[in-house]
Protein backbone atom coordinates (compact mmCIF):
# COMPACT_ATOMS: atom_id res chain seq x y z
CA UNK A 1 0.00 0.00 0.00
CA UNK A 2 1.44 3.46 -0.91
CA UNK A 3 1.51 5.43 2.48
CA UNK A 4 3.64 8.17 1.34
CA UNK A 5 0.77 10.35 0.34
CA UNK A 6 -2.93 10.18 1.30
CA UNK A 7 -3.65 12.94 -1.28
CA UNK A 8 -5.55 12.02 -4.39
CA UNK A 9 -2.86 11.94 -7.06
CA UNK A 10 -3.39 12.46 -11.42
CA UNK A 11 -3.37 8.79 -11.37
CA UNK A 12 -5.83 7.76 -9.04
CA UNK A 13 -8.46 10.41 -10.49
CA UNK A 14 -8.02 9.03 -13.63
CA UNK A 15 -8.54 5.55 -12.47
CA UNK A 16 -11.72 6.91 -10.55
CA UNK A 17 -12.99 8.37 -14.09
CA UNK A 18 -12.45 4.82 -15.49
CA UNK A 19 -14.49 2.44 -13.37
CA UNK A 20 -17.07 5.77 -12.85
CA UNK A 21 -17.43 5.19 -16.76
CA UNK A 22 -17.97 1.94 -16.34
CA UNK A 23 -19.99 1.50 -13.72
CA UNK A 24 -22.44 3.94 -15.20
CA UNK A 25 -22.45 2.60 -18.83
CA UNK A 26 -23.46 -1.02 -16.47
CA UNK A 27 -25.63 0.85 -14.64
CA UNK A 28 -27.79 2.41 -17.67
CA UNK A 29 -28.13 -0.85 -19.11
CA UNK A 30 -29.88 -1.92 -16.25
CA UNK A 31 -31.91 1.74 -16.02
CA UNK A 32 -32.81 0.98 -19.28
CA UNK A 33 -35.25 -2.06 -18.02
CA UNK A 34 -37.05 0.87 -16.47
CA UNK A 35 -39.46 1.69 -19.06
CA UNK A 36 -42.02 -0.78 -17.62
CA UNK A 37 -43.30 0.69 -14.71
CA UNK A 38 -42.44 -2.10 -12.27
CA UNK A 39 -39.16 -2.52 -13.59
CA UNK A 40 -38.92 1.51 -12.45
CA UNK A 41 -39.02 0.10 -8.79
CA UNK A 42 -36.86 -3.08 -9.22
CA UNK A 43 -34.05 -1.12 -10.34
CA UNK A 44 -33.15 -0.94 -6.69
CA UNK A 45 -32.95 -4.29 -6.00
CA UNK A 46 -31.37 -5.68 -9.26
CA UNK A 47 -29.07 -2.64 -9.87
CA UNK A 48 -26.72 -3.05 -7.37
CA UNK A 49 -26.55 -6.77 -7.58
CA UNK A 50 -25.30 -6.32 -11.61
CA UNK A 51 -23.14 -3.37 -10.98
CA UNK A 52 -21.29 -5.32 -8.23
CA UNK A 53 -19.12 -6.73 -10.54
CA UNK A 54 -17.60 -3.79 -11.74
CA UNK A 55 -17.47 -1.90 -7.89
CA UNK A 56 -15.73 -4.97 -6.45
CA UNK A 57 -12.90 -4.71 -8.63
CA UNK A 58 -13.04 -0.75 -8.47
CA UNK A 59 -12.45 -0.98 -4.53
CA UNK A 60 -9.63 -3.27 -5.14
CA UNK A 61 -7.86 -0.09 -6.63
CA UNK A 62 -8.92 2.03 -4.10
CA UNK A 63 -6.22 3.16 -1.02
CA UNK A 64 -7.12 6.56 -0.93
CA UNK A 65 -9.86 8.47 0.91
CA UNK A 66 -12.37 10.25 -1.14
CA UNK A 67 -12.44 8.33 -4.65
CA UNK A 68 -16.19 6.92 -3.83
CA UNK A 69 -17.03 10.20 -3.26
CA UNK A 70 -16.28 11.21 -6.38
CA UNK A 71 -17.77 8.63 -8.18
CA UNK A 72 -21.07 9.26 -6.32
CA UNK A 73 -20.69 13.08 -7.04
CA UNK A 74 -20.25 12.26 -10.39
CA UNK A 75 -23.26 9.94 -10.76
CA UNK A 76 -25.13 12.20 -8.89
CA UNK A 77 -24.42 15.02 -11.53
CA UNK A 78 -25.11 12.70 -14.60
CA UNK A 79 -28.33 11.74 -13.09
CA UNK A 80 -29.63 15.36 -12.60
CA UNK A 81 -28.69 15.58 -16.60
CA UNK A 82 -30.64 12.23 -17.56
CA UNK A 83 -33.71 14.15 -15.50
CA UNK A 84 -34.08 12.47 -12.08
CA UNK A 85 -34.00 15.34 -10.14
CA UNK A 86 -31.67 17.18 -7.67
CA UNK A 87 -32.32 15.20 -5.13
CA UNK A 88 -29.87 12.27 -6.08
CA UNK A 89 -26.67 14.88 -5.63
CA UNK A 90 -27.40 15.24 -2.17
CA UNK A 91 -27.96 11.46 -1.38
CA UNK A 92 -24.85 10.54 -3.86
CA UNK A 93 -22.55 12.75 -1.49
CA UNK A 94 -24.08 11.31 1.78
CA UNK A 95 -23.60 7.59 0.97
CA UNK A 96 -20.40 8.32 -0.78
CA UNK A 97 -18.88 10.31 1.66
CA UNK A 98 -20.18 7.29 4.43
CA UNK A 99 -19.06 4.66 2.08
CA UNK A 100 -15.41 6.29 2.20
CA UNK A 101 -15.53 6.65 5.88
CA UNK A 102 -16.16 2.75 6.28
CA UNK A 103 -13.57 1.87 3.56
CA UNK A 104 -10.76 3.84 5.64
CA UNK A 105 -12.20 2.07 8.70
CA UNK A 106 -11.05 -1.03 7.36
CA UNK A 107 -7.68 0.26 6.21
CA UNK A 108 -9.43 -0.31 2.68
CA UNK A 109 -8.71 -4.01 2.78
CA UNK A 110 -11.29 -5.61 4.87
CA UNK A 111 -13.17 -7.92 3.52
CA UNK A 112 -16.22 -7.03 6.08
CA UNK A 113 -15.78 -3.22 5.47
CA UNK A 114 -15.42 -3.39 1.41
CA UNK A 115 -19.25 -5.53 1.39
CA UNK A 116 -20.56 -3.19 3.67
CA UNK A 117 -19.39 0.05 1.98
CA UNK A 118 -20.42 -1.18 -1.19
CA UNK A 119 -23.97 -2.23 0.12
CA UNK A 120 -24.33 1.72 1.77
CA UNK A 121 -23.06 2.95 -1.52
CA UNK A 122 -25.41 1.59 -3.31
CA UNK A 123 -28.34 3.75 -1.25
CA UNK A 124 -27.02 6.60 -3.24
CA UNK A 125 -29.72 5.43 -6.01
CA UNK A 126 -32.54 6.52 -3.60
CA UNK A 127 -32.36 9.70 -4.14
CA UNK A 128 -34.53 9.28 -7.91
CA UNK A 129 -37.48 8.39 -5.79
CA UNK A 130 -37.50 11.06 -3.22
CA UNK A 131 -39.63 13.22 -5.49
CA UNK A 132 -41.97 10.32 -5.66
CA UNK A 133 -42.44 10.89 -1.72
CA UNK A 134 -41.44 14.02 -0.70
CA UNK A 135 -43.37 16.42 -3.58
CA UNK A 136 -46.06 13.22 -4.31
CA UNK A 137 -48.83 15.23 -6.01
CA UNK A 138 -46.96 17.65 -7.94
CA UNK A 139 -44.45 14.85 -9.23
CA UNK A 140 -47.25 12.76 -10.48
CA UNK A 141 -49.29 15.41 -11.77
CA UNK A 142 -46.20 16.81 -13.62
CA UNK A 143 -45.70 13.44 -14.78
CA UNK A 144 -49.01 12.93 -16.87
CA UNK A 145 -48.00 15.31 -19.45
CA UNK A 146 -45.58 13.33 -20.30
CA UNK A 147 -46.43 9.66 -19.55
CA UNK A 148 -49.59 9.84 -19.58
CA UNK A 149 -52.70 9.33 -17.12
CA UNK A 150 -52.75 5.21 -16.68
CA UNK A 151 -48.75 5.21 -16.52
CA UNK A 152 -48.99 7.13 -13.89
CA UNK A 153 -52.03 5.19 -11.89
CA UNK A 154 -50.20 2.20 -12.75
CA UNK A 155 -47.13 3.78 -11.02
CA UNK A 156 -48.85 5.46 -8.11
CA UNK A 157 -50.65 1.35 -7.01
CA UNK A 158 -47.31 0.48 -7.05
CA UNK A 159 -45.54 3.06 -4.57
CA UNK A 160 -47.55 3.68 -1.25
CA UNK A 161 -45.93 5.49 1.26
CA UNK A 162 -44.18 2.29 3.04
CA UNK A 163 -42.49 1.32 -0.27
CA UNK A 164 -39.92 3.52 0.22
CA UNK A 165 -38.38 1.96 3.36
CA UNK A 166 -38.62 -1.11 1.55
CA UNK A 167 -37.05 0.46 -1.86
CA UNK A 168 -34.11 1.73 0.95
CA UNK A 169 -33.92 -1.72 2.09
CA UNK A 170 -34.05 -3.45 -1.38
CA UNK A 171 -31.00 -1.14 -2.13
CA UNK A 172 -28.97 -2.29 0.34
CA UNK A 173 -29.64 -5.67 0.04
CA UNK A 174 -29.03 -5.99 -3.46
CA UNK A 175 -25.77 -4.27 -2.93
CA UNK A 176 -24.63 -7.22 -0.03
CA UNK A 177 -25.65 -9.70 -2.55
CA UNK A 178 -24.19 -7.66 -5.56
CA UNK A 179 -20.77 -7.39 -3.00
CA UNK A 180 -20.83 -11.07 -2.88
CA UNK A 181 -21.27 -11.87 -6.24
CA UNK A 182 -18.71 -9.01 -7.21
CA UNK A 183 -16.29 -10.77 -4.65
CA UNK A 184 -16.64 -14.30 -6.68
CA UNK A 185 -16.04 -13.40 -9.84
CA UNK A 186 -13.04 -11.30 -8.53
CA UNK A 187 -12.34 -14.73 -7.57
CA UNK A 188 -13.15 -17.07 -10.29
CA UNK A 189 -11.43 -14.44 -12.82
CA UNK A 190 -9.42 -11.48 -11.96
CA UNK A 191 -6.98 -12.22 -9.36
CA UNK A 192 -6.16 -15.57 -11.52
CA UNK A 193 -5.61 -12.86 -14.61
CA UNK A 194 -3.14 -11.14 -12.01
CA UNK A 195 -5.32 -7.81 -12.52
CA UNK A 196 -5.83 -7.47 -9.12
CA UNK B 1 -8.55 11.18 -31.73
CA UNK B 2 -9.04 13.92 -29.13
CA UNK B 3 -11.18 15.83 -31.30
CA UNK B 4 -14.09 16.14 -29.10
CA UNK B 5 -15.22 15.16 -25.72
CA UNK B 6 -16.59 12.02 -27.18
CA UNK B 7 -15.42 12.07 -31.05
CA UNK B 8 -16.59 14.92 -31.87
CA UNK B 9 -15.26 15.74 -35.66
CA UNK B 10 -12.02 18.06 -36.25
CA UNK B 11 -12.71 20.48 -38.96
CA UNK B 12 -12.86 23.85 -38.22
CA UNK B 13 -16.09 25.18 -36.96
CA UNK B 14 -16.75 28.87 -38.12
CA UNK B 15 -19.15 28.88 -35.10
CA UNK B 16 -17.93 28.33 -31.56
CA UNK B 17 -19.52 28.62 -28.21
CA UNK B 18 -17.88 28.87 -24.69
CA UNK B 19 -17.55 25.57 -22.92
CA UNK B 20 -19.63 27.95 -19.95
CA UNK B 21 -22.18 28.63 -22.03
CA UNK B 22 -23.21 25.15 -23.13
CA UNK B 23 -22.99 24.39 -19.20
CA UNK B 24 -25.52 26.96 -18.94
CA UNK B 25 -27.56 25.99 -21.85
CA UNK B 26 -27.80 21.89 -20.34
CA UNK B 27 -28.91 23.54 -16.65
CA UNK B 28 -31.48 25.31 -18.41
CA UNK B 29 -33.09 22.77 -20.37
CA UNK B 30 -32.40 19.50 -18.25
CA UNK B 31 -33.94 21.39 -15.02
CA UNK B 32 -36.87 23.32 -17.29
CA UNK B 33 -37.59 20.48 -19.68
CA UNK B 34 -37.83 17.64 -17.04
CA UNK B 35 -39.66 19.31 -14.26
CA UNK B 36 -42.38 18.56 -16.99
CA UNK B 37 -44.75 21.81 -15.81
CA UNK B 38 -47.40 22.41 -18.57
CA UNK B 39 -50.24 25.26 -18.69
CA UNK B 40 -49.64 28.73 -19.86
CA UNK B 41 -46.38 30.38 -20.59
CA UNK B 42 -44.75 26.63 -20.78
CA UNK B 43 -46.51 25.94 -23.71
CA UNK B 44 -44.14 28.35 -25.33
CA UNK B 45 -40.98 27.55 -23.44
CA UNK B 46 -41.34 23.85 -24.17
CA UNK B 47 -41.01 23.80 -28.25
CA UNK B 48 -38.95 26.62 -28.28
CA UNK B 49 -35.84 24.77 -25.22
CA UNK B 50 -37.05 21.67 -27.29
CA UNK B 51 -35.62 23.25 -30.51
CA UNK B 52 -32.67 24.90 -28.71
CA UNK B 53 -30.44 20.92 -29.54
CA UNK B 54 -31.72 20.98 -32.42
CA UNK B 55 -30.76 24.29 -34.06
CA UNK B 56 -27.07 24.36 -32.36
CA UNK B 57 -26.59 20.85 -33.52
CA UNK B 58 -27.20 21.99 -36.71
CA UNK B 59 -25.33 25.16 -36.49
CA UNK B 60 -21.97 23.00 -35.72
CA UNK B 61 -22.70 21.21 -38.82
CA UNK B 62 -24.48 17.88 -37.42
CA UNK B 63 -27.20 17.80 -39.70
CA UNK B 64 -27.98 13.97 -39.59
CA UNK B 65 -28.33 14.02 -35.61
CA UNK B 66 -30.18 17.10 -35.76
CA UNK B 67 -32.42 15.94 -38.36
CA UNK B 68 -32.90 12.33 -36.29
CA UNK B 69 -33.31 14.06 -32.90
CA UNK B 70 -36.22 16.71 -34.38
CA UNK B 71 -38.22 13.25 -36.01
CA UNK B 72 -38.16 11.57 -32.95
CA UNK B 73 -39.34 14.75 -30.79
CA UNK B 74 -42.37 15.39 -33.48
CA UNK B 75 -43.02 11.73 -33.16
CA UNK B 76 -43.02 11.65 -29.59
CA UNK B 77 -45.12 14.68 -29.26
CA UNK B 78 -47.87 13.84 -31.51
CA UNK B 79 -47.59 10.19 -29.86
CA UNK B 80 -48.92 11.95 -27.19
CA UNK B 81 -51.27 14.41 -28.20
CA UNK B 82 -53.01 12.84 -30.26
CA UNK B 83 -53.15 8.57 -30.13
CA UNK B 84 -52.60 8.40 -26.14
CA UNK B 85 -55.93 10.13 -25.62
CA UNK B 86 -57.65 7.39 -27.74
CA UNK B 87 -56.14 4.90 -26.20
CA UNK B 88 -56.41 3.01 -22.99
CA UNK B 89 -54.79 0.02 -20.66
CA UNK B 90 -51.93 -1.66 -21.67
CA UNK B 91 -51.25 -0.05 -24.87
CA UNK B 92 -51.57 3.43 -23.11
CA UNK B 93 -48.99 2.59 -20.88
CA UNK B 94 -46.65 1.34 -22.89
CA UNK B 95 -47.20 4.45 -25.59
CA UNK B 96 -46.99 6.69 -22.40
CA UNK B 97 -43.82 4.93 -21.54
CA UNK B 98 -41.95 5.45 -24.74
CA UNK B 99 -43.12 8.93 -26.17
CA UNK B 100 -42.99 10.12 -22.32
CA UNK B 101 -39.02 9.31 -22.24
CA UNK B 102 -38.20 10.55 -25.90
CA UNK B 103 -40.70 13.84 -24.75
CA UNK B 104 -38.77 14.36 -21.61
CA UNK B 105 -35.52 13.06 -21.58
CA UNK B 106 -34.54 13.52 -25.43
CA UNK B 107 -34.33 17.19 -25.61
CA UNK B 108 -31.75 17.09 -21.99
CA UNK B 109 -29.94 14.10 -23.46
CA UNK B 110 -29.10 15.56 -26.95
CA UNK B 111 -28.26 18.87 -24.98
CA UNK B 112 -25.48 16.89 -23.29
CA UNK B 113 -24.66 14.91 -26.29
CA UNK B 114 -23.84 18.18 -28.56
CA UNK B 115 -22.02 19.78 -25.05
CA UNK B 116 -19.56 16.25 -25.11
CA UNK B 117 -19.54 15.63 -29.20
CA UNK B 118 -18.28 19.64 -29.36
CA UNK B 119 -15.84 20.06 -26.64
CA UNK B 120 -12.60 19.48 -27.26
CA UNK B 121 -11.39 17.81 -24.12
CA UNK B 122 -8.98 20.45 -23.15
CA UNK B 123 -11.55 23.15 -23.97
CA UNK B 124 -13.02 21.55 -20.92
CA UNK B 125 -10.17 21.36 -18.82
CA UNK B 126 -10.10 25.41 -19.45
CA UNK B 127 -13.52 26.34 -18.98
CA UNK B 128 -13.19 24.33 -15.48
CA UNK B 129 -10.05 25.98 -14.88
CA UNK B 130 -11.36 29.48 -15.06
CA UNK B 131 -14.49 28.55 -12.94
CA UNK B 132 -12.20 26.90 -10.19
CA UNK B 133 -13.69 23.66 -10.02
CA UNK B 134 -11.58 21.02 -8.88
CA UNK B 135 -9.45 18.68 -10.86
CA UNK B 136 -10.91 16.34 -8.73
CA UNK B 137 -13.63 16.75 -10.79
CA UNK B 138 -12.66 17.46 -13.61
CA UNK B 139 -10.11 14.44 -14.62
CA UNK B 140 -12.46 11.76 -13.60
CA UNK B 141 -15.03 13.69 -15.78
CA UNK B 142 -12.85 14.14 -18.29
CA UNK B 143 -11.20 10.52 -18.39
CA UNK B 144 -14.96 9.51 -18.34
CA UNK B 145 -15.94 11.15 -21.33
CA UNK B 146 -13.13 9.89 -23.40
CA UNK B 147 -14.03 6.43 -22.13
CA UNK B 148 -17.33 5.94 -23.11
CA UNK B 149 -16.77 5.02 -26.81
CA UNK B 150 -13.91 2.79 -25.81
CA UNK B 151 -16.89 0.84 -24.04
CA UNK B 152 -19.06 0.79 -26.55
CA UNK B 153 -16.07 -0.42 -29.25
CA UNK B 154 -14.72 -3.11 -26.72
CA UNK B 155 -18.27 -4.01 -25.80
CA UNK B 156 -19.69 -4.31 -29.62
CA UNK B 157 -16.16 -6.17 -30.00
CA UNK B 158 -17.44 -9.00 -27.41
CA UNK B 159 -21.15 -9.00 -28.00
CA UNK B 160 -19.68 -10.35 -31.36
CA UNK B 161 -17.21 -12.84 -30.04
CA UNK B 162 -19.36 -14.48 -27.70
CA UNK B 163 -22.26 -14.38 -30.48
CA UNK B 164 -19.93 -16.96 -32.14
CA UNK B 165 -19.47 -19.22 -28.76
CA UNK B 166 -23.65 -19.08 -28.72
CA UNK B 167 -23.65 -17.13 -25.72
CA UNK B 168 -26.06 -14.19 -26.91
CA UNK B 169 -29.62 -15.26 -25.48
CA UNK B 170 -30.94 -13.99 -22.46
CA UNK B 171 -32.78 -17.51 -21.34
CA UNK B 172 -29.49 -17.64 -19.20
CA UNK B 173 -29.08 -14.35 -17.59
CA UNK B 174 -25.91 -15.20 -15.33
CA UNK B 175 -24.01 -16.78 -17.88
CA UNK B 176 -24.57 -13.33 -20.31
CA UNK B 177 -23.66 -11.35 -17.21
CA UNK B 178 -20.21 -13.25 -16.26
CA UNK B 179 -19.42 -13.39 -20.11
CA UNK B 180 -19.70 -10.24 -21.39
CA UNK B 181 -18.65 -8.44 -18.37
CA UNK B 182 -15.44 -10.07 -17.14
CA UNK B 183 -13.70 -9.72 -20.47
CA UNK B 184 -14.95 -5.86 -21.00
CA UNK B 185 -13.76 -5.28 -17.40
CA UNK B 186 -10.46 -6.46 -18.14
CA UNK B 187 -9.66 -4.73 -21.79
CA UNK B 188 -11.00 -1.57 -20.18
CA UNK B 189 -8.87 -1.87 -17.15
CA UNK B 190 -5.57 -2.82 -19.25
CA UNK B 191 -6.75 0.29 -21.81
CA UNK B 192 -7.02 2.50 -18.32
CA UNK B 193 -3.80 1.43 -17.09
CA UNK B 194 -2.36 2.58 -20.22
CA UNK B 195 -4.12 6.12 -20.35
CA UNK B 196 -2.88 6.53 -17.36
CA UNK B 197 0.68 6.08 -17.85
CA UNK B 198 0.60 8.04 -21.34
CA UNK B 199 -0.96 11.25 -19.36
CA UNK B 200 1.56 10.70 -16.44
CA UNK B 201 4.51 11.03 -19.14
CA UNK B 202 2.24 14.22 -20.26
CA UNK B 203 2.67 15.86 -17.08
CA UNK B 204 -0.40 15.68 -15.21
CA UNK B 205 0.73 14.60 -11.88
CA UNK B 206 2.87 17.49 -12.21
CA UNK B 207 2.77 20.31 -9.05
CA UNK B 208 2.98 22.94 -11.13
CA UNK B 209 -0.42 24.86 -12.83
CA UNK B 210 -1.07 23.43 -16.34
CA UNK B 211 -1.25 26.10 -19.03
CA UNK B 212 -3.94 26.04 -21.71
CA UNK B 213 -3.11 27.09 -25.31
CA UNK B 214 -7.51 26.90 -26.04
CA UNK B 215 -8.65 30.32 -26.55
CA UNK B 216 -11.93 30.59 -25.02
CA UNK B 217 -14.11 33.56 -24.03
CA UNK B 218 -17.38 35.18 -24.22
CA UNK B 219 -18.78 36.83 -27.73
CA UNK B 220 -21.97 36.99 -29.63
CA UNK B 221 -23.09 33.71 -29.75
CA UNK B 222 -22.33 33.16 -25.90
CA UNK B 223 -24.36 36.34 -25.15
CA UNK B 224 -27.47 35.33 -27.18
CA UNK B 225 -27.61 32.07 -25.32
CA UNK B 226 -26.91 33.66 -21.78
CA UNK B 227 -29.92 35.95 -23.21
CA UNK B 228 -31.62 32.79 -23.88
CA UNK B 229 -31.21 31.17 -20.78
CA UNK B 230 -32.31 34.01 -18.45
CA UNK B 231 -36.01 34.82 -19.94
CA UNK B 232 -36.29 31.01 -19.82
CA UNK B 233 -35.65 31.05 -16.49
CA UNK B 234 -37.17 34.15 -15.35
CA UNK B 235 -40.34 32.56 -16.98
CA UNK B 236 -40.04 29.88 -15.44
CA UNK B 237 -39.95 31.13 -12.07
CA UNK B 238 -42.88 32.62 -12.65
CA UNK B 239 -44.69 30.05 -14.05
CA UNK B 240 -43.78 27.83 -10.69
CA UNK B 241 -44.56 31.42 -8.69
CA UNK B 242 -48.08 30.66 -10.23
CA UNK B 243 -47.74 34.24 -11.60
CA UNK B 244 -48.17 33.47 -15.72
Amino acid sequence: MNQQSSKLQAKDLITVGIFTAIYFVVFLACAMLGFIPVFLLAMTFYGPIITGIPFMLYLTKIKKFGMVTITAVICGILMFVFGMGYFTMFTAVIFGLAADFILKAGNYTSKKNTTLAYAVYSIWFIGNYIPLYLTRESYFADLVSGYGQEYVDTLRTYTPGWMFLVLLAACFIGGLIGAALGKAVLKKHFVRAGIV
Amino acid sequence: MFAGLISGSENAVRFTLDPRTKLALVATVCTIMISGRVGGIMTVIHPMLALVPFALLLLFGRVKAAVSYLLAYAAAYSMISFIMPVTSGMISILIGATAGIIYRMMPSLITGYFVVSTTKVSEFNAAMERMHISSKITIPMAVMFRFFPTIKEESAAIKDAMYMRGINSLRSPMEMLEYRMVPLLMSVVKIGEELSISALTRGLSGDTKRTNICKIGFHLPDLLCFLLCIVCWICFVLHVGGMI
